[in-house]
């Protein structure tokens, strides 16, 4: 299995790298860590004449705190994610999916920016920044633009990134009071499995203890993840129990729109999507500090 | 285009030319010539190719060199400093962290990276820093106790004294006598004799050596099942630059070959037909394998699509697709056997249950891929570089194949990275290598990828199988019957002996007064199956071992109990006439019942815990060699007729010491592949030489060296070359007697060697340096030279069709004891914990048993409850990969206890049996009966999922009445 040829190029700034990207053709590829354009490269899943790396544009690393919300660099790699202390408190949640995620050389290079860039239906990180009202930073030469992630990706391996754009950052708005979120996914092995349905929940609690909002996203059992909005609005105005909690994982399961492949069979994925509905539901609401009946 | 690039690797400034698709692991293995670094996936599955990367760990094979410019790298040959292991190595050393050692350099690179940051882990933090790295050798236990060793870590790469206490050993870890590798070798837990090597890169695989001059080949692979091939247009591929040569079905030798000698059935590359995904069809050499990858895609091959059988039932049924017009019925081999009066035994029964089990395609998956290296001197004698588990059989189907004379190949084996019965046998890229380089007059290089590994399969067969057993209302077995279809994919293969141990072995472990076997190992258009680990009989015994516990939850008899009342006892011939001498599997029961408690658990555990037993044991050695008549003379020599004996010696050896008395020189061809045979025939050798073992070196590598060994298959090596290897030595001895009795003035019958010495019987103080001896041996007569040879014993198995295969000089056996957690609503299984307790005879190495023990039980439980190898309905392999064909990671592996009873088996060198292979069979059937403890339902099909188990909960709940009963029901 070996790399085709293609031509590599670096950029060390975007301005670079917009320039590259102007000068080499439509099929032409970014490269961050790679963990998933040299697979399919060698796979044959992808071709390109053109490969550039943005590893070394420092306009796209960093994790910073802005105002309370979190802007996370695209090329922030997974264990930067997971070690930062700015992650700690509100934004805890997405440690829930980065530790699922992959292996350890894995997550020394896999970038956030290339998790949300591949649209891989099982990717780990977008269910729960959904979850977390996050947004993509799309920037190109006419500078940057944003967008909620939901409006970023739009099937399976395709975003709105046009060609000559960069996701520069995805930033998360700090959570409101009383809010909390949590991540579950379902592999068939402990070490280095990929998701066979995962859920993510971000929850509001009101004063009274009732759930004020509720987003319920489904990964890995449609093309791209899913808030699955009966089971979202089934919770809404309750009180957080775990009779309430099943009936949205039931309402979830029919919501949810699987196929069935070697890692199982969509009735399966239908299974485990009821099942985690309702733990990604307990864990949010008992981070938001709230208790489950 | 290249492009020069400069690197820090291991501190040392490295300029290399890089083209843009070169990933870091090809240039730090090709051009910084550092082979440390292996490559077992090249796609980030594996994590053989860990290497840190400013510090930290990054699988090198996605990560492209030029990106990596500037960057620095340690490799593991960067690990140890000045010669100075770190602590970290000598911890994988001494605690048994490596084995075949195609994992180590990346383990221990994962691992040192992990120190750094964290000096003291805790045993999830070992285990979440290692999960990217698998190994299929040592169940892991070995390497968490090396990591776990090294806590207090410092930045220089040594050990502070340890913060916390090393576990203590209880009494049954006694065994674990650490030794200084100075005196008492059998039975001493000596570390690895290849350790040093394998935990620094410099142990040298096959696809690390590299030729001045050489080549690469590639094999191109049939995308349909079934087919007949009208034309193969090669000339595209042949105007390729860089390519040097293609191969087509017509331009190899018109012979076919395989393992069973009666139904050779393959050509190197397909002449007419294709039979699977992935058959041999064309091959292309050229100057690199990367241009000989690509130019397989420019061969044209037109095929007449047939229709393709991928069930064996279907395959037996009237008017199904024929695979080989040979085989009728696509019935590769037919067993019917029949033991005793086996209606009459039911017809005396209390109770019968008969029940339907299902196997799975499982792949040996050994890290290390297959490869190859093929040259010719000029004198016209084939040197064999390969990846291989049995040397002489290469050696033998070279000679057929290419109509050469034995004395005329030379077969190197250099490190094994892992066979399990994967590499078993000649493969395509062994005999187009060959003729590849014969045609070009240079080295030639073929590796397989992980996919094409999948591809040549060979791996276990899946069994579909009817049992049915009758018992009295003690639950003695009175009757046993069984119907066994095996998937045999599309070759022979080791099929023959397959089909047979499939029913041989079962009657060793328990008394069968009565037993009929129906086997049929049928054709289907899939890769063909051939050996791994067990050999035929892990799928059989895994489904008697869950039906005898059902049958004791239906007599509500404990199901250890159940197993003591049938156990196999001593010196006994079985009804199928194995002869089984020393047995004591009765202990092994009795040993794990007690140490899990197993009164106390079993039936009392809370909803979702699971406890279950399994036994099982394993020849020794076949009785017999795979081919009849005597060593072969040539390709036209004809099929021999069955003798009841041995024709030749199985396992033979040289000592030679060296003429200051110093060192003795092992030369045996047993194939170390990762079990330790190099270790443990060092230490028998040297017991039997009477001198330290640190002062042995073993030579098993070269056929030109060493004289015939079969190999390292059906768990042959401990008993038959250690035979071989003792022998030896007692000859060197027997030769030294006489000086050592003139040196000690006294007669020679009453002299020892012992620990380098030769002393008086009685009296240590009248004493001579051995090797004081020895050079005066070598001062009056040349070289002191021993040989030792090995024969089964004459007359083993019956008179029976098929009553070879399960007979052996000697049996091992075992029973284990399996803890698991189910999640009752995603149905996932977690094995918590294993204990398990062999008859092995006497271990030579208790360390190495315990290591074949700890690597059997998660090779095992992964294949009960993950491994797969599945097909689409055009016969395409689905998963042929490391990320699809899941394989149990650290951190899925469970913790294990392995416990050893006293035992002595008398046809054993010091009284040894086997382990590789007999520590496999009873994981299965544990693994299986904890589940449906733990659930209350049984899985009948392998693997076990979640999503079996939970259609099986919901199928139990939608009908309670109809489910099995079970402890916990
Ligand atoms: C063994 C293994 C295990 C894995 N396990 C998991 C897992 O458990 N969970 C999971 O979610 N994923 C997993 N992955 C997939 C992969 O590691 C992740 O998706 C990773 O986050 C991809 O990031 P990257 O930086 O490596 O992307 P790259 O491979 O560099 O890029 C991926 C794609 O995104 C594009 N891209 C990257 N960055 C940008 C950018 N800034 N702007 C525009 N386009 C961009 C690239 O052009 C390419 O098409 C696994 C991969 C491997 C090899
Ligand atoms: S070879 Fe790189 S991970 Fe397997
Ligand atoms: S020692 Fe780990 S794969 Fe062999």
């Amino acid at each position: 299995m070996y790399m085709p040829s293609v031509e590599f190029h670096q950029a060390t700034t975007l301005p670079e790298a917009f320039d590259l990207l102007q000068a080499c053709g439509p099929s032409t590829r970014v490269l961050a860590g790679g963990t998933d354009l040299l697979v399919d490269l060698k796979a044959k899943r992808v071709t390109t004449d053109h490969v550039i790396s943005i590893t070394r544009v420092g306009e796209l690393k960093g994790i910073a705190l802005d105002n309370g919300s979190l802007r996370i660099g695209a090329l922030t790699t997974i264990t930067q994610l997971d070690e930062s202390p700015l992650l700690e408190g509100g934004f805890d949640p997405i440690r829930d999916a980065a530790r699922l995620m992959a292996v350890r050389q894995i997550r020394n290079v896999a970038t956030i920016g290339g998790n949300l860039a591949s649209a891989v239906p099982c990717a780990d990180l977008p269910p729960i920044l959904i979850a977390m009202n996050a947004r993509v930073h799309i920037a190109s030469r006419d500078g940057e633009r944003e967008v909620p992630i939901k409006e970023f990706l739009l099937d399976v391996r395709k975003t709105a990134l046009d060609r000559h754009d960069i996701l520069s950052a995805i930033t998360v708005p700090q959570p409101p009071p009383q809010f909390g979120a949590a991540y579950e996914r379902f592999g068939l092995r402990e070490g280095n499995a990929i998701a066979v349905a995962a859920v993510a929940a971000g929850i509001r609690l009101a004063t009274d203890g009732t759930l004020e909002t509720a987003t319920i996203v489904l990964s890995a059992v449609s093309p791209i993840p899913k808030i699955a909005l009966q089971a979202s609005s089934i919770v809404q105005g309750q009180h957080p129990s775990d009779d309430l909690f099943a009936r949205a994982g039931e309402a979830a399961r029919g919501e949810a729109d699987p196929i069935s492949d070697i890692r199982g069979s969509a009735s399966f994925r239908r299974d485990l999507v009821a099942v985690l509905v309702q733990r990604a539901l307990k864990k949010a609401v008992e981070r938001a500090g709230g208790d489950v009946l | 285009m290249s492009i020069a690039v400069t690197f820090l690797v291991n501190g040392e400034c490295h300029t290399v030319a890089v083209e843009p698709f070169d990933t870091l692991v090809d240039v730090l293995r090709d051009k910084v010539r550092l082979t440390g670094t292996k490559k077992g996936c090249g796609v980030g599955d594996c994590g053989a190719c860990t290497v840190l990367l400013d510090g930290k760990p990054v699988n090198s094979c996605l990560v492209l060199a030029l990106d990596a410019a500037d960057a620095s790298i340690t490799t593991i040959e960067g690990i140890a400093k000045d010669g100075e292991l770190s602590a970290v190595q000598k911890a994988f050393i001494s605690e048994g962290g490596t084995q075949c050692g195609y994992c180590t350099p990346g383990m221990i690179l994962s691992a040192t990276a992990l120190l750094e940051r964290k000096p003291d882990p805790t045993s999830d933090e070992i285990k979440d820093a290692l999960a990217g790295n698998l190994c299929r050798c040592t169940g892991y236990s070995g390497i968490m106790r090396s990591v776990s060793r090294c806590s207090n870590y410092q930045s220089d790469g040594t050990c502070a004294k340890p913060s916390h206490p090393l576990p203590k050993r209880d009494k049954s870890e006694s065994d674990y006598r650490p030794s200084s590798g100075e005196c008492g070798s059998v039975g001493v837990s000596i570390p690895r004799v290849d350790a040093g090597d394998k935990v620094t890169g410099r142990a040298i695989y096959t696809n690390d050596i590299a030729l001045p001059n050489t080549v690469y080949g590639k094999i191109l692979g049939s995308p349909i099942a079934h087919g007949y091939v009208k034309k193969v247009d090669t000339s595209k591929a042949e105007a390729l630059p860089g390519v040097l040569a293609v191969l087509t079905g017509k331009d190899v030798p018109d012979t076919m070959y395989g393992v069973s000698p009666a139904r050779y059935d393959e050509y190197v590359l397909a002449r007419d037909k294709v039979r699977h995904v992935g058959d041999e069809v064309a091959a292309v050499v050229a100057v690199d394998e990367r241009t000989a990858e690509a130019a397989l895609e420019l061969i044209d091959v037109e095929y007449e699509e047939l229709p393709a059988v991928l069930d064996p039932y279907e395959a037996a049924s009237e008017g199904a697709p024929l695979l080989h017009e040979r085989y009728k019925r696509n019935i590769n081999t037919h067993v019917d056997q029949s033991f005793g009066d086996v209606e009459a035994g039911f017809a005396e029964s209390y109770l019968i249950r008969e029940e339907t089990f299902t196997g799975n395609h499982i792949y040996q998956s050994p890290l290390e891929p297959h490869a190859t290296i093929a040259t010719w001197e000029h004198d016209g004698t084939l040197v064999l570089y390969t990846s291989t588990q049995v040397p002489h059989y290469v050696q033998y189907m070279m000679a057929h194949v290419l109509h050469i004379p034995l004395g005329k190949i030379r077969v190197i084996r250099p490190t094994v990275g892992g066979g399990f019965g994967g590499k078993a046998e000649t493969t395509p890229l062994d005999l187009c290598a060959a003729i590849f380089s014969k045609k070009l007059g240079r080295p030639v290089k073929m590796v397989y990828s992980r996919e094409e590994m999948f591809h040549h399969g060979r791996g276990r067969h899946k069994q579909h199988m009817k049992f049915k057993i009758g018992v009295d209302r003690e639950g003695v077995i009175q009757s046993f019957a069984s119907e066994i279809y095996l998937d045999g994919g599309a070759y022979s293969s080791f099929g023959v002996a397959t089909a047979y141990y499939a029913g041989s072995v079962l009657p060793t472990l328990y008394r069968f007064p009565n037993y009929a076997y129906d086997g049929y190992r049928m054709m289907t258009n899939k890769p063909a199956a051939g050996a791994m680990r067990g050999h035929g009989v892990p799928q059989p015994r895994f489904a008697f071992e869950c039906l005898l516990t059902m049958v004791a939850d239906d007599l509500g008899i404990d199901p250890i109990e159940i197993r003591r009342r049938n156990a196999m006892t001593p010196n006994t011939m079985t009804v199928n006439e194995m002869d089984v001498g020393s047995c004591e599997f009765l202990r092994t029961l009795e040993a794990v019942n007690e140490k899990v408690d197993w009164n106390e658990k079993y039936g009392k555990l809370e909803k979702g815990k699971g406890i279950g037993i399994g036994c099982g044991g394993f020849v020794s050695g076949a009785g017999y060699c795979i081919y009849r008549g005597q060593v072969q003379l040539s390709h036209e020599k004809g099929r021999e007729p069955f003798q009841k004996k041995s024709t030749f010696p199985h396992a033979n050896a040289i000592v030679k010491i060296s003429e200051d008395g110093m060192a003795a020189v092992l030369m045996i061809g047993a194939a170390e592949i990762g079990q330790g045979s190099d270790t443990v025939l060092t230490q028998m050798c040297a017991e039997s030489l009477g001198i330290p073992s640190s002062r042995m070196r073993i030579r098993s590598e070269d056929s030109d060296i060493s004289p015939l060994d079969l190999g390292a298959y059906s768990s042959r090596v401990t008993l038959m070359a250690g035979h071989a290897v003792s022998r030896a030595g007692v000859a060197i001895v027997e030769k030294l007697l006489p000086y050592a009795a003139l040196l000690l003035d006294c007669d020679p019958g009453i002299i020892e060697a012992h620990n380098g010495r030769m002393f008086v019987r009685g009296d240590e103080s009248r004493c001579v340096a051995w090797e004081e001896v020895a050079r005066k041996y070598f001062n009056d007569n040349g070289p002191l030279v021993g040989t030792g040879a090995y024969k089964p014993p004459d007359g083993l198995g019956g008179d029976h069709k098929g009553s070879s295969v399960g007979t052996s000089p000697a049996y091992s056996f075992g029973s284990a004891v399996c803890e698991v957690s189910v999640d009752l609503e995603t149905g996932k299984v977690a094995i918590d914990k294993f204990t398990d307790f062999h008859d092995c005879g006497t271990p030579i190495n208790p360390m190495a048993v315990h290591g074949q023990v700890e690597g059997a039980v998660v090779m095992g439980a992964s294949e009960t409850i993950l491994e797969d190898v599945q097909f689409d309905d055009k016969g395409r392999i689905l998963n042929p990969n490391l990320h699809g064909y899941l394989m149990m990671t650290i951190k899925d592996a469970p913790e294990i206890f392995s416990g050893l009873v006293d035992s002595y088996e008398p046809r054993g060198p010091f009284g040894a049996k086997e382990i590789g292979e007999g520590s496999t069979l009873p994981v299965l059937g544990a693994v299986a009966h904890a589940i449906a403890n733990a659930t209350g339902v049984w899985i009948k099909d392998l693997p076990i999922t979640p999503e079996k188990i939970l259609r099986a909960l919901q199928e139990k709940r939608d009908s309670p009445e109809t489910t099995l009963a079970d402890a916990k029901a």
